[in-house]
């Protein structure tokens, strides 16, 4: 049985990851999207009233399932289409994160550590556990149906319609049917009745097994082939060993030819024991396809849900602070052009909505942002990064709208200014990742280089930046790059753009607002200048 | 021809000897060692001692030659199985205390019997045996199974078995009481089972032990089902005092004793395996002893992945000759091939195959052999006292038939006086030759070579570099044993020396 809400035809495997998944993680800020997906928000008359603590599998799952990139526009409209459902229907999935939190909970309980659920059935202990993880598999996916019943209409998305159905046709009622039937036959071994029987009437009755079994005298008298014929426990009035209706009963057994009791102070009773244990154990063992087979379908289901969930929870927190959000749209690899695009990461932190960006990149290969320092272009390129994962992986993103390419090849190359002093270790350390990225490009890839080859000196540094951005840009690399250097800048200006590499020039916008010049964290088109107004700030700072 | 053994026409007088030394110099152990490990059983001792005589080794010879056809190999390994089989459930009677239970184990172990060597009786039946021992054997089993007792036997035993495989037993518990019934069921819950998760046929354990004895629970129940079919045990119980003792002496001592010719054929099958050739010796007094392609078999069995890491010998000895004297340079094979010529003459005696690519060799009576019992030397008399003690016995041997023995004799006298060791190499040299002995001597005194005009002075090689090569060669002796060189290799002459300490 597959889950099938992150594909539609396969489960989640925890591989294709990004490249340099650190890397990315950590030059975006992402973990913050984690943690934020990971805590639920409740609220009270319009008001907040609880955060939760975060959910650490939560936060694990939203981490593992942003760092895989789709591949295909039709496995982002998937999942879209799924989120979309779940954003409306809060309640449903909330209680089907609940349910599969609640099964996978009760079964650790059992001892799924230790085997139970796993076909060990070596001793009665474990067999017992056996038949509890049975009934647990049971009950849960009565209760899995029942959620998806009640559900049905609103649910719209292609996901979750197919696993209702998936669920309808490989949990058959029969088959629902006959397991509650095993189960209720063997509840004389292990009592998985959510009531006890305590009316009047039950009182001093016992749980007793009628077996009726046959089996062959094989090698040496023993007897062997144990085939079963009924199995059915019994409401037994539960007699004493030593009372008189029991011994006038064994008297009477023993004048019978072929019948004998096994209440005697000899080995027998132990032996009969046994012979229930492996009744029951075949029995049970018999279900073996049936928990294996949804073994492996509760914790993809768990995984899976978790996501979903956690998007919601981020969708609250972003309300919370006002930040955009729109389901991003996948296009051509020439594609990129947003409205009010904004950090989502600075915003969380913060507690306040960033300052949105439009523009408009289509067809652009390369894109350089030069200009003020502070003046929002690291913050301006990591939104577009942000944005670019969140929609790789099927969620929403911080804008009012948004369309790219897909680039499952992301790089980013982050260098902040305060760690780049000039250090040869470094500058090799820079080039030798560089040389990674480099090794491990495909057929479409996106680069963010932020600051990078800073380590050195301005005229070196912009060498080795013209020569690795040409490369980069002559084979349809997309690469977006913030810069300081801008010698290099205008060397690109002057030789390299043009049809050959399609460039696009962004700069920090100044206004001057009460004579003096303000930064207003703006990007707009402009040509490359030499100076990054350093000056300026060192005088903001240093002669007020 | 009355069938007695297998092994021997009559019994070997050295059977119930000690051991012979000549065993474990010749490291035969370790040959028994690798026949025992691919053979699953420890069977040292059917190859500890060698025949009576040599129409004893011809005996053997010859159904050997049997054993090697394909055909008769697997059909006795099929009665070994059987007998194994029987084994088991005789293990199985000895453990069990209810008579009830013994005499159904007794009745199956009368039936494996029976058809072991029903079997066996039938398929030797158009095989083309040469041996005399085969060729005995199979009349001897032929009028066995004819008897009218086996046939009895064969007959009862198979038709109360078929009479218990029709059992078939129902019991219902319920209420902590059994009810048992001869009769079969349908399976319905099973059939339920399988109804419910299709396509998995799972069987359910039996809930008793599974060792040969019945638990209380079982015995009740078997108490309780003899009592509505009680003809059968009855039968079983009769059955079990008319053949208490059922089995024939002779044949059960043919299926222990056949399996000196089926081990070693099996270690002969992996050895060949690796690419080491064995060869079928022929016994012509009249021509020349040799062998062609010899090696020691214990190395190869010891460290030999293959016959490339092995070095082979071919010698032979002339009319005229009688004693090799073998010199060479310390570790270049001396002592293996002289350990390769007492397995040579060691096997034809045993009637099996030699580790060599062919072979003539003729007949001995007796293997002697005398090794140092380390090389490392030990001066003082002790040791030379110890090694005469021990040669004594061997040149006080009177042959007792006409038949020379062989004579193997590894570095004597190491720590006497080099005059002294000369003079008394002689005499053991002239004293053996005299009584019409072959065998080699080896010893790193070159004058030994030339002692008697029957000696064959052989020598290990050396190539142009200096390096062993193991091979031996005739060719007078030298003086040196290449100590020098090995000296050199390891950077202990003179020079090198001073080098290393200056």
């Amino acid at each position: 049985m597959k889950a099938c809400l992150l594909y539609s035809q396969k489960e989640w495997e925890n591989t294709s990851r990004y490249f340099d998944e650190k890397a990315i993680v950590k030059d975006l800020g992402l973990n913050t999207l984690f943690l934020s997906a990971a805590k639920e928000i409740q609220w009270e008359d319009g008001k907040i009233s609880l955060i939760r603590e975060p959910d650490p599998f939560l936060e694990d799952t939203m981490k593992k399932v942003m760092l895989v990139p789709l591949r295909e526009a039709e496995e982002i409209l998937y999942r879209q289409e799924i989120l979309r459902d779940c954003l409306e229907q809060e309640t449903f999935i909330c209680r089907l994160y609940d349910l599969t939190s609640h099964i996978l909970g009760e079964w650790n309980k059992l001892g799924r550590r230790s085997g139970a659920g796993t076909g060990n059935y070596n001793s009665p202990g474990s067999l017992i556990s056996e038949i509890y993880v049975l009934q647990l598999f049971v009950s849960g996916l009565k209760q899995l149906k029942e959620l998806l019943d009640e559900h049905k209409e609103n649910l719209r998305s292609h996901g979750l319609q197919c696993l209702h159905e998936r669920l309808c046709s490989e949990f058959p009622p029969r088959l629902e049917k006959d397991l509650e039937r095993i189960l209720e036959d063997v509840v004389f071994y292990a009592d998985t009745r959510e009531t006890e029987p305590d009316e009047p009437g039950n009182r001093g009755l016992v749980d007793k097994p009628r077996l009726v079994m046959g089996c062959v005298i094989g090698q040496g008298l023993k007897l062997e082939d144990f085939r079963l014929e009924e199995v059915v426990t019994e409401s037994r009035k539960n007699r004493r060993t030593g009372s008189i209706l029991a011994r006038a009963q064994d008297y009477l057994n023993l004048r019978s030819k072929n019948i004998f009791s096994v209440r005697t102070d000899t080995a027998l009773p132990d032996q009969i024991k046994q012979l229930e244990f492996e009744a029951v154990r075949h029995i049970v063992s018999c279900s073996k396809s049936f928990v294996s087979a949804f073994a492996g379908f509760w914790d993809q289901l768990h995984f899976q849900t978790a996501f979903y969930r956690g998007a919601v929870n981020l969708k609250h927190f972003m309300d919370r602070f006002y930040i955009k959000s729109t389901f991003p749209v996948p296009g051509s690899r020439r594609t990129l052009h947003f409205r009010e695009l904004q950090e989502v990461v600075m915003g969380l932190e913060q507690h306040m909505a960033p300052v949105g960006n439009t523009c408009d990149l289509d067809e652009k290969t390369l894109l350089l942002v030069t200009g003020a320092n502070q003046g929002g272009k690291s913050t301006f390129l990591r939104s577009i990064g942000i944005a670019q994962v969140m929609l790789q992986c099927g969620l929403f993103a911080a804008a009012e709208s948004f369309e790219s390419g897909i680039f499952p090849s992301l790089f980013t190359h982050f260098t902040r200014r305060e760690d780049s002093a000039m250090n040869s270790g470094r500058l090799d350390e820079e080039l030798g990742r560089m040389s990674q990225i480099i090794d491990h490009l495909e057929d479409p890839s996106m680069v963010l280089l932020n600051e990078s080859f800073a380590s050195t000196t301005e005229k070196e540094g912009s060498a080795i930046a013209y020569d690795i951005v040409r490369a980069l840009a002559e084979a349809d690399i997309k690469v977006l790059m913030v810069t300081h250097l801008l010698s290099f800048a205008q060397r690109v200006q002057d030789e390299l753009q043009g049809p050959e590499c399609p460039t696009a020039f962004l700069s920090a916008q100044r206004i001057e607002l009460q004579g003096r010049m303000q930064r207003t964290y703006k990007m707009i088109p402009h040509e490359p200048e030499l100076t990054s107004f350093g000056l300026e700030l060192y005088d903001e700072i240093i002669s007020p | 021809m009355e069938f007695v053994s297998i092994l021997d026409m009559e019994e070997s007088p050295e059977k119930e000897k000690p051991r012979q030394s000549f065993l474990l110099d010749l490291n035969l152990y370790q040959i028994f060692e690798k026949i025992n490990l691919y053979w699953g059983e420890n069977l040292t001792s059917m190859y500890c001692y060698l025949p009576a005589g040599p129409l004893c080794e011809d005996y053997r010879r010859e159904v050997y030659a049997d054993i090697r056809q394909e055909a008769l190999y697997s059909i006795l390994c099929g009665l070994l199985d059987q007998m194994k089989d029987r084994r088991e459930i005789f293990t199985k009677k000895s453990e069990v205390t209810l008579e009830l239970q013994k005499q159904v184990w007794h009745l199956q172990e009368t039936a494996c019997y029976c058809g072991a060597f029903r079997r066996l009786a039938r398929e030797l039946e158009a095989l083309p045996l040469k041996s005399k021992g085969m060729l005995a054997f199979r009349t001897y089993l032929q009028n066995y199974v004819d008897s009218g007792r086996f046939r009895d036997m064969e007959e009862r035993s198979a038709r109360l078995l078929e009479k218990m495989a029709g059992f078939r037993m129902k019991l219902i518990y319920e209420n902590d009481r059994i009810t048992v019934l001869a009769e079969e069921t349908q399976g319905n819950y099973e059939r339920f089972l399988q109804d419910c998760f299709p396509g998995q046929n799972r069987q359910m354990r039996s809930p008793f032990r599974s060792d040969a004895g019945l638990t209380e629970l079982e015995q009740e129940l078997v108490k309780a089902f003899q009592k509505q079919s009680p003809d059968f045990f009855w039968e079983t119980e009769d059955f079990y005092k008319s053949y208490q003792e059922y089995a024939e002496d002779t044949l059960i001592r043919f299926s222990s004793e056949i399996r000196y010719y089926l081990a070693f054929y099996r270690f002969q099958q992996k050895m060949q395996e690796k690419g080491f050739s064995f060869a079928a010796p022929s016994l012509d007094e009249d021509r020349d002893l040799y062998a062609r392609g010899l090696y020691d078999l214990a190395l190869a069995c010891s460290r030999g992945s293959g016959p490339e890491q092995i070095v082979s010998n071919d010698m032979y000895f002339g009319s005229k000759e009688s004693f090799f004297v073998l010199t060479g340079p310390n570790q270049g094979g001396k002592t293996t091939f002289a350990r390769s010529l007492g397995q040579l003459v060691y096997f034809t005696k045993m009637g099996l195959d030699v580790p060599a690519s062919c072979a003539n060799v003729h007949r001995f009576s007796r293997i002697l052999t005398h090794f140092s019992v380390e090389e490392s030397a030990d001066t003082g008399r002790g040791r030379l006292k110890e090694e005469l003690t021990r040669l004594a016995p061997m040149m006080r041997a009177k042959p007792d038939t006409e038949t020379p023995s062989f004579v193997v004799i590894n570095e004597l006298f190491t720590t006497a006086a080099n005059y002294d060791a000369c003079i008394m190499g002689r005499r053991v040299l002239e004293h053996f030759i005299s009584t019409g002995c072959r065998g080699i001597y080896v010893t790193h005194l070159t004058q030994l070579c030339q002692a008697h005009p029957q000696v064959v002075s052989l020598r290990a090689l050396a190539d142009e570099q200096g390096k062993r090569t193991f091979r031996i060669r005739r060719s007078t002796a030298e003086g040196t044993a290449g100590a020098d060189r090995l000296a050199e290799k390891h950077h202990l002459t003179y020079r090198q020396l001073k080098e290393r300490l200056s």
